[in-house]
């Protein structure tokens, strides 16, 4: 656990205790009025759509039966171009953005309104930058996760090293997509862990196991390991896993350590179609109320005072585990040499 | 000719003595008109394609002055050969598979005595019906590490490795050329159909065995229609883009199309000059190979012999074979209709992915289904690709009516109007989208990521298809009919209106139902420009498959088939069973 994930961790016992959850939130009866004129708000997500997305969307319309909200599902690469590219044409369509690494790239090309939601003031100040150009939405923890019809708990790798075993020749899969939560964060976890060279060492080896890439979301590689297709996955969401042994997949996530730790930061899009309605729709997810529903999804949310429905999720649950946390200015300074080793090892 | 002198005969009354040319006659106006909506409709794509290639980008995605930068750059990057390389050998290869196994099929369904015919027939219709993505995604799960086939592999021999592996240019080849087959079915089961039977019955009498009459004299007599159809199969596996994206892309197999879509897709900002020279080079290559297809067809009704005798010619005896007609008749139904059926209902049926087996039964469950049926999101899909098809095969019938109409009436005007109207067809529908995408970036208007675009767009593809439909529907319509309405007064629009429009009415039904059929369902025009606000069910289907919903793409998938598959059957019964696909 390095420095930040601590601080994060402590923040979230220290709000909890000073902001009790019992205090109701009400959004601005202006911004409230202003929003239903606008009647939708258009949502660039990069979570699970069966999973989160129309969960959060129908509470959301429920509250405020006269906005819709409309969403496209891509990854945080894919949902970073789409708003760059239509920021740069003069054609903005979307209004809220979330994403592991979207603000990265967002930001820099200066698609981002700053906005500073009335829900957010109960987050420390790890969950939320300074001039409210983001906020943490929720954490994510990313492992190694079996199929535990094909591989049995004594036989699974339990290290990083062991996944150089001769037995996974050919058997592990991954992500490719741009993103520290995929291939490039695995690479990342093992430079920032092992130093440089024996990080790249390491690399080197894993690379002539020949790892499968697949250039779709991380919830597409844990289907192809329930399904038998690979034994095991790298880099899988660990209540993807949760969520789907609870629809009774053969499926187990292991504590690799560290784990790779993520927020996704949640954004206003500068010059979008419905820019109250976004504002709205971005102070009721951090709100107490968004952040129930999504936690009652399995996702882990960020607000202090609501907890995961799976606390064993969470390196702070009763089995704690250790990470490196990809935080926004890591990856900014370092998500392009990644892709960059993964282009170069792995492709 | 002598009609056109009877109209301007009778324009001359009122138009005094206006030289020939000024004369502005009911069918110049027309003409003028069309020739007007087609060049704004046909040219720009191409126009724009150019240009950009031309252009320098700026970082902030501003056009700057004039380069060849985006051509060397193409040209002296190593991977495109090796992409060129891979698209030669996948639309070679799929097109070998889709008319060895089309073609088998259709000459034993309509020239031999095998049995269950109507099951190749049942497989055909449905298979117009359903949308690429969904046959892809199930014939991977069937085909996959943990399908059905390699289970059984894995299962007998106890090893992790596996015995095919679909993400592969093999696995490309076999899935393309299977989703052709019906297509190759359909088209060459109308030529064995209309073959004279005569010499085939000759050769018999004189002695030559089944295998021999039909490589000397069956095969023989079909061959430019066969060679016709080879290109124009070849010339859609190279445009293809279903297969390469979802099947290549994942194995790391990159095709021209697929180069395209990345250029597009992923960078930032997207490298649109270098987008559009790649489109300009494969807009040319096609063009090339539709010049050589439109030699080949001219050429395919060469031995056609059909004449007045009513008949259907005399079948083959497969005898002692005929078990193996079969046998290909019931593989064909299995693989092309059944399996992929089933796979779909396996994955529809359960709350996620598991190979077939029987355990998993227990988990079967209604949910996809509930949620794709009570979900606004899927509404929304269909009522989008429903709008969008609608207006894209009426715009495009419309304008198809008047173009066959002039150019087959050989009317002034007519052939650059044609031309015009089958200019669309020398775009790969990945280069459809690009030149699209840069047009509706353009323009003032809020066109830009509403269905709208998607609308135009398909009118405009698909043009030259309902253009082939008029086009010979005129032609079989007498010109008397029109000479007689001209001399009992009626103006050429009044005889358009109220005798060719009627009389062409199984030929625009035809058009119609074939443009709303492929409009609703390809993907790669769609994959640039529908937007947040406009998601129709090729792109909704291509974001499930790729963000892990199968359960949830297999039960919207199945429904959306079974629907489609009704308007097939109208398109199929319209059509009189007549393969009036040949129209492309």
């Amino acid at each position: 656990m390095n420095r930040r994930e601590v601080t994060f961790a402590l923040g979230s016992v220290a709000a909890a205790g000073l902001f009790p959850w019992s205090r109701a939130h009400a959004a601005s009866p202006d911004l409230v009025a202003a929003a239903e004129k606008e009647g939708k708000v258009v949502w660039y997500t990069t979570m699970i759509v069966d999973q989160s997305v129309r969960p959060l969307a129908e509470a959301f319309q429920k509250k405020y039966p006269k906005i819709a909200v409309e969403f496209t599902r891509a990854g945080s690469g894919d949902t970073a171009l789409k708003i760059i590219n239509e920021g740069q044409a003069g054609r903005v369509m979307g209004d809220v953005f979330d994403g592991t690494a979207t603000f990265a790239s967002v930001m820099p090309a200066g698609f981002v309104e700053p906005y500073r939601p009335e829900s957010a003031a109960a987050y420390p100040d790890e969950f939320k930058s300074a001039d409210g150009s983001w906020h943490a939405l929720n954490f994510y923890y990313l492992t190694a996760a079996y199929n535990t019809d094909l591989v049995s708990a004594d036989e699974a790798p339990k290290t990083y090293d062991d996944l150089l075993d001769e037995k996974w020749k050919g058997q592990l899969v991954w992500s490719v997509v741009p993103e520290p939560v995929a291939a490039p964060g695995f690479i990342g976890n093992m430079l920032l862990t092992k130093g440089k060279d024996a990080g790249t060492a390491y690399l080197d080896k894993l690379a002539a196991q020949g790892v499968t890439n697949m250039s779709s979301s991380q919830r597409t590689v844990l289907d192809r390991v329930i399904v038998g297709d690979f034994p095991i996955g790298l880099m899988v969401f660990n209540h993807h896993v949760e969520i789907s042994k609870a629809q009774g997949a053969p499926i187990e996530w292991l504590r690799m350590e560290p784990l790779v730790s993520s927020a996704s930061l949640l954004g206003l899009i500068k010059g979008g179609p419905n820019p109250n309605a976004g504002k709205l729709f971005i102070d009721w997810l951090l709100s107490e109320e968004g952040q129930r529903v999504l936690a009652s999804t399995s996702y882990l949310p960020t607000r202090p005072g609501v907890d995961a429905t799976i606390p064993t999720l969470l390196p702070t649950g009763p089995q704690h585990f250790d990470t490196t946390f990809m935080s926004p200015t890591i990856v900014a300074d370092n998500l392009k040499d990644w892709i960059a080793i993964l282009d170069e090892k792995f492709t | 000719m002598t009609i056109e002198q009877d109209w301007s005969g009778a324009a001359d009354r009122t138009a005094g003595a206006r030289p020939s040319w000024l004369r502005l006659d009911q069918t110049r106006v027309l003409a003028i008109i069309l020739a007007v909506i087609l060049g704004a409709l046909a040219l720009p794509p191409a126009v724009i394609l150019i240009l950009r290639s031309l252009s320098i980008t700026n970082p902030d995605a501003t056009i700057g002055g004039w380069t060849l930068t985006h051509y060397v750059r193409f040209f002296t990057n190593p991977e495109l050969y090796r992409s060129l390389l891979n698209s030669l050998v996948f639309a070679v290869f799929s097109t070998v598979v889709a008319l060895l196994f089309g073609g088998t099929l259709a000459w034993l369904v309509e020239r031999t005595n095998t049995r269950f015919k109507a099951l190749a027939y049942v497989t055909t219709v449905v298979s117009m019906g359903t949308p690429y993505i969904l046959y892809v995604s199930a014939w991977l799960f069937l085909l996959g590490r943990s399908g059905p086939l390699n289970d059984a592999w894995r299962t007998m021999t106890g090893s992790r490795q596996v015995l095919f592996d679909p993400y592969s240019l093999v696995g490309m080849i076999l899935i393309e050329g299977f989703l052709w087959s019906p297509l190759v079915f359909l088209l060459l089961s109308s030529t064995f159909r209309s073959a004279n039977a005569d010499l085939e019955e000759a050769a018999r009498m004189s002695g030559a065995g089944v295998l021999r009459t039909v490589w000397s004299v069956s095969i023989k007599m079909a061959t430019p229609a066969i060679a016709a159809l080879a290109l124009f199969v070849f010339i859609r596996a190279i445009e293809a883009f279903e297969v390469p994206a979802l099947v290549g892309m994942p194995g790391n197999i990159d095709v021209l199309t697929t180069d395209v879509y990345r250029s597009i897709k992923e960078s930032i900002p997207p490298d649109l000059g270098y987008a559009s020279a790649y489109s300009v080079v494969l807009l040319v290559a096609v063009a090339v190979l539709l010049h050589f297809y439109g030699k080949l067809s001219r050429n395919a009704g060469r031995f056609s012999t059909v004449t007045g005798k009513g008949y259907r010619p005399r079948q083959f005896n497969l005898g002692r074979w005929r078990p193996v007609g079969d046998a290909l008749v019931i593989f064909n139904f299995l693989i092309v209709l059944v399996l992929p059926l089933l796979a779909l209902l396996w994955l529809s049926l359960l709350p996620f992915m598991r190979p077939m087996r029987f355990e998993a039964v227990a988990q079967f469950s209604p949910a996809n289904f509930v949620t794709v049926l009570s979900s606004q999101y899927y509404r929304t899909l269909a009522l989008n690709t429903l709008i969008v098809g609608f207006v894209a095969a009426t715009a495009g019938m419309i304008l198809a009516l008047f173009t066959g109409w002039l150019s087959a009436r050989r009317k002034p005007g007519g052939q650059i109007i044609d031309q015009l109207a089958t200019m669309p067809l020398v775009f790969p529908g990945i280069v459809m989208g690009v030149a699209f995408l840069m047009i509706f970036l353009a323009v003032p208007l809020p066109i830009y990521g509403t269905i709208w675009a998607l609308a135009i767009a398909y009118t405009v593809r698909y043009l030259p298809y309902g253009l082939r439909y008029t086009y010979a529907g005129v032609l079989q319509i007498s010109n008397e009919l029109e000479e007689a309405a001209g001399a009992s007064g009626a103006t050429p629009i009044q005889s358009l209106r109220r005798i060719i429009a009627p009389l062409l009415s199984p030929a625009l039904l035809s058009g119609w139902l074939f443009i709303f059929l492929i409009a609703t369902k390809e993907l790669a025009v769609a994959v640039l420009l529908a937007g947040p606000s406009s998601p129709v069910v090729a792109v909704g289907m291509y974001d499930l498959w790729v963000n892990g919903q199968g359960g949830e793409l297999a039960a919207f998938g199945l429904i959306w088939a079974a629907v489609m598959t009704l308007v097939a059957s109208v398109f199929y019964f319209a059509g009189g069973r007549t393969g009036r696909t040949a129209a492309h």
